[in-house]
């Protein structure tokens, strides 16, 4: 086997159903093509689903969690990995699968990524599912499965600390799901430092669904290097990049909180379930105000200059004492300006106790105020919501439901399915402001005053995504970075040329500034054809009504709505673009054969 | 943060300041560089310690350190070099192998751990090994060059009595090889210039080089300011 530099060329591969451990050879031309993270998830994920339509409930369905060639070395920033699977949450409008769904990602920060190279591997395959409750614990190269029933029904927040307990050394980094994962909410997530999170796309579900409870990983190695001499020297000059840049101190300080005032006044905050786009309460839960009442340190993940995590404590009103990372501008407008509450304390309250049942933030704030919103319109009654009186801004009951959804109680049930399934059980025309695309969630990004956005919601792979960009260049651009390791906060951090030049001497391969972007559309386009290969079509790729038929009545943009023929006419060029069918969206035969996707065409009916 | 040099340890025994951490921020930002000092400096001085030359160390601001870890990258890398031809360069800054780590704990308290270069040295005072009669250091002893704590592999029965009375009296700094015993991650300071401190990305952690001024310990504050006085100003008091 051909030694690849920049990797320990060995994938950990567990099947949970024969408790069997396998270290297996990572192939050199998918780390060639598809770099690591997202991009060699995604063909891992290709190579195992073999056939559309498998129930992403299933053994069958891998759960991959990959690192980049970053990972574990100390580029500035390089922390997070990247969890792939086929989707719990997405569907298609029609399709002859019963269970196709989407390809999903999830990016997670702090130091599991790093952590699975240090432990001598670039990514680990779990399929199967246990036959009762485990957690698997890897040393190096010892890997066991461990019982974990006694664990079960524990939420993130103490099973965090009990775990650390068990394993005894806190150099062990672990991820974990909470009670959602474990009751398969469709939108539940994996956790890491019981703040951190691969959040979205229902990671956790697919972890639950396999009765794997945490993973523990702890490891003494570093992934080799091509070129060392230049490796050190562009080391060093990224890291003096960062020092006193605006970038930095920007983040260092209030994180991406500062945009919940920011995007509040440009009218692009997804406030009152996305009806407006601007909350006048929004200096309430901002980040000046979060600095003066709540926060307590700044954190950094691995190697991170930048430290834009703020835990803190709440010291005042009924939940004093709670201690807890946020609101950073996701929690804070997902669970604050979309639902109107501005109780800065209540907020932190909500945002804990997302994260403490291991729920995704954003798909868990969008849920609870589409049902605020029906219920107000009178599509629900309090019967339909087991009593609740649930009104905007309301944080008892919104913890309330919060707690059902984990739990599927009642209604939570219903609720733990998401928007989409949500609009079709209460009917009427609720659907128009079911935000959600391909069955996922919008984020806090609101789309009423930008096209750009729309169509980064619109065309992404995973269903509703806010990081995707608002073009093929961005999204392409994107996607390779997900490929690295690297955080794409960071990016902006890093000198022109200077994060190829890194993977050049990482790897011992000369990376052009066109392999770099020709690798991240080979990504997009990979996953786009598992999508279209589940029945995915042009017509999935749409916006919900309430963006183009109901402008925003308050703030700067009032007024603001997208006009649907310059979005339809954005998207044809889109698809253009893209050297995809206007029509189907089909990805083009010449297009896929020159990024050397030749093994899809089959597949797709190429 | 940058390098205290040469201070005088007299001045470090101001006890740590009681404040918030906004207030901390506050005034640390108008006032430069504050220090957290670890219990250790606050403890009683002997005469014959104060008379003891210089003394340096590594110190925390538990209330910067963000738990990134690049110090333990960069000390990992800098004191586990690699030669290339000719050329010897810093590793790849493998974490395991770093003197200083640091600790997680839940709520978010992060702790970089590293040799606190006790005055008492209570790892040397436990290392069984009889001093060398030419020397008088045992297996375990403070270079007086580098001010630093070293292991004379040749003369280490690895018995690790080092590494647990770090543990039990101090931080558990010293940890054993585990395949010889030996002693491993005493702090080296990296030859005058400790590469965490120089890269911490938010001035957590500064290099502080001291000496216990025997002029002036133990002395009354008029008696001090008095002989500083005739030391700065050349002032001679009217007689």
């Amino acid at each position: 086997m051909e030694k690849l530099s920049g990797y320990h060329g060995v994938i950990l591969e567990i099947d949970l159903a024969s408790g069997k451990i396998d270290k297996k050879p990572l192939s050199p031309e998918d780390a060639r093509k598809f770099v690591g993270g997202r991009g060699l998830g995604m063909k891992i994920l290709w190579d195992r689903l073999k056939k559309p339509g498998l129930n992403p409930l299933s053994p069958e369905n891998p759960l991959i969690f990959m690192t980049g060639p970053f990972s574990g070395l100390p580029v500035p920033s390089a922390s997070r990995a990247c969890v792939v699977t086929k989707s719990p949450h997405t569907s298609p409008l029609k399709s002859k699968y019963k269970s196709a769904s989407t390809i999903s990602y999830a990016n997670v920060g702090g130091f599991i990524g790093p952590e699975i190279r240090f432990a001598g591997y670039d990514g680990i395959i779990i399929s199967g599912k246990a036959s009762s409750p485990v957690y698997l614990m890897i040393d190096d190269d010892r890997v066991e499965l461990r019982e974990a029933k006694k664990f079960w029904g524990m939420k993130t927040d103490e099973f965090d600390r009990k775990l650390t307990e068990e394993l005894g050394d806190r150099r062990f980094k672990t991820c974990y799901i909470g009670p959602a994962g474990e009751n398969l909410v469709e939108y539940a997530a994996i956790l890491h430092t019981a703040a951190r999170a691969a959040g979205r796309g229902g990671t956790g579900c697919v972890m639950g669904s396999k009765n794997l409870k945490a993973i523990a990983i702890r490891g003494t190695k570093v992934p080799p290097v091509a070129d060392h001499q230049r490796f050190i020297s562009l080391l060093e000059e990224a890291r003096q990049g960062f020092k006193g840049a605006a970038l930095t101190e920007s983040w260092r300080r209030y994180g991406t909180a500062s945009s919940i005032v920011t995007s509040s006044d440009a009218g692009t905050q997804a406030v009152k379930n996305y009806r407006e786009g601007t909350f006048p309460e929004a200096d309430n839960i901002g980040g000046i105000a979060a600095e003066q009442k709540i926060w307590v340190r700044d954190l950094a993940c691995f190697c991170c200059p930048l430290a834009c995590k703020k835990s803190g404590a709440v010291r005042s009103g009924p939940y004093t004492g709670l201690v807890h990372d946020g609101p950073e501008y996701e929690t804070g407008t997902m669970l604050g300006a979309n639902l109107l509450i501005s109780d800065l304390e209540g907020l932190m309250k909500a945002i804990y106790d997302v994260d403490d049942y291991g729920l995704d933030q954003i798909s868990t704030g969008n849920v609870v105020g589409f049902l605020m919103e029906a219920y107000e319109k009178g599509y629900i009654d309090s019967a339909f919501l087991d009593g609740l009186d649930l009104r905007w801004g309301d944080v008892p009951t919104t913890i309330q439901l919060i707690r059902k959804i984990a739990m599927r109680d009642g209604v939570g049930d219903l609720a733990s399915k998401g928007v989409r399934k949500l609009a079709e059980k209460i009917g009427q025309d609720s659907q128009k402001f079911a935000i959600e695309v391909k069955g996922h969630e919008l984020a806090g990004w609101n789309v009423h005053v930008s096209t750009g956005r729309a169509v980064c919601y619109a065309t992404a792979n995973r269903g509703a995504c806010h990081l995707n960009g608002s073009n093929p260049r961005a999204q392409n651009n994107t996607a390779m970075n997900d490929c690295t390791g690297l955080c794409m906060f960071a990016q902006g951090g890093f000198r022109a040329g200077l994060l190829r030049e890194l993977l050049s001497s990482i790897t011992g391969e000369v990376w052009t500034e066109e392999d770099y972007e020709k690798t991240g559309e080979r990504v997009y386009n990979l996953e786009k054809a598992i999508n279209y290969r589940e029945g995915f079509r042009r017509e999935d790729d749409r916006l919900p009504d309430r963006f183009f038929e109901e402008p925003l009545t308050v703030g700067p943009k009032k007024g603001a709505v997208l006009n649907r023929d310059e979005f339809l006419k954005i998207m044809d060029n889109y698809y253009k673009e893209r050297s995809w069918d206007i029509k189907t969206s089909k990805p083009g035969l010449e297009k896929l054969k020159s990024l050397g996707l030749e093994f899809v065409l089959k597949e797709i009916g190429s | 943060m940058g390098k205290v040099k040469d201070s005088k340890l007299t001045i470090l025994t101001l006890a740590p300041p009681v404040q918030t951490r906004r207030e901390f921020l506050k005034s640390s930002a108008v006032g430069g560089s504050a220090l957290l000092l670890s219990s250790l400096f606050i403890r009683k001085v002997s005469a014959q310690e104060a008379s003891r030359p210089r003394y340096a160390m590594i110190l925390v601001d538990y209330n910067k350190c963000t738990g990134c870890r690049t110090c333990e990258t960069v000390c990992s890398a800098f004191n586990n070099k690699i030669k290339i031809g000719e050329e010897e360069l810093p590793g790849l800054g493998n974490p395991y192998l770093a003197n200083i780590r640091v600790q997680a704990f839940n709520p978010d308290v992060d702790i970089p751990v590293a040799c606190l270069m006790c005055r008492d040295n209570p790892c040397i005072e436990a290392c069984p090994v009889e001093p060398d009669p030419k020397t008088g250091r045992k297996a375990l002893y403070r270079d007086e060059k580098t001010l630093t704590i070293k292991n004379d592999k040749n003369r280490c029965i690895g018995c690790q009595s080092c590494a647990d009375a770090c543990r039990a009296k101090r931080v558990g700094a010293i940890i054993p090889n585990p395949q010889t015993g030996n002693p491993e991650r005493m702090c080296t300071l990296c030859d005058g210039d400790p590469q965490c401190v120089k890269y911490c990305p938010y001035g957590a952690l500064s290099y502080v080089v001291g000496q216990i001024d025997g002029r002036h310990y133990g002395l009354s504050p008029e008696k001090i300011a008095e002989r500083l006085t005739e030391l700065w100003y050349y002032y001679q008091p009217a007689r």
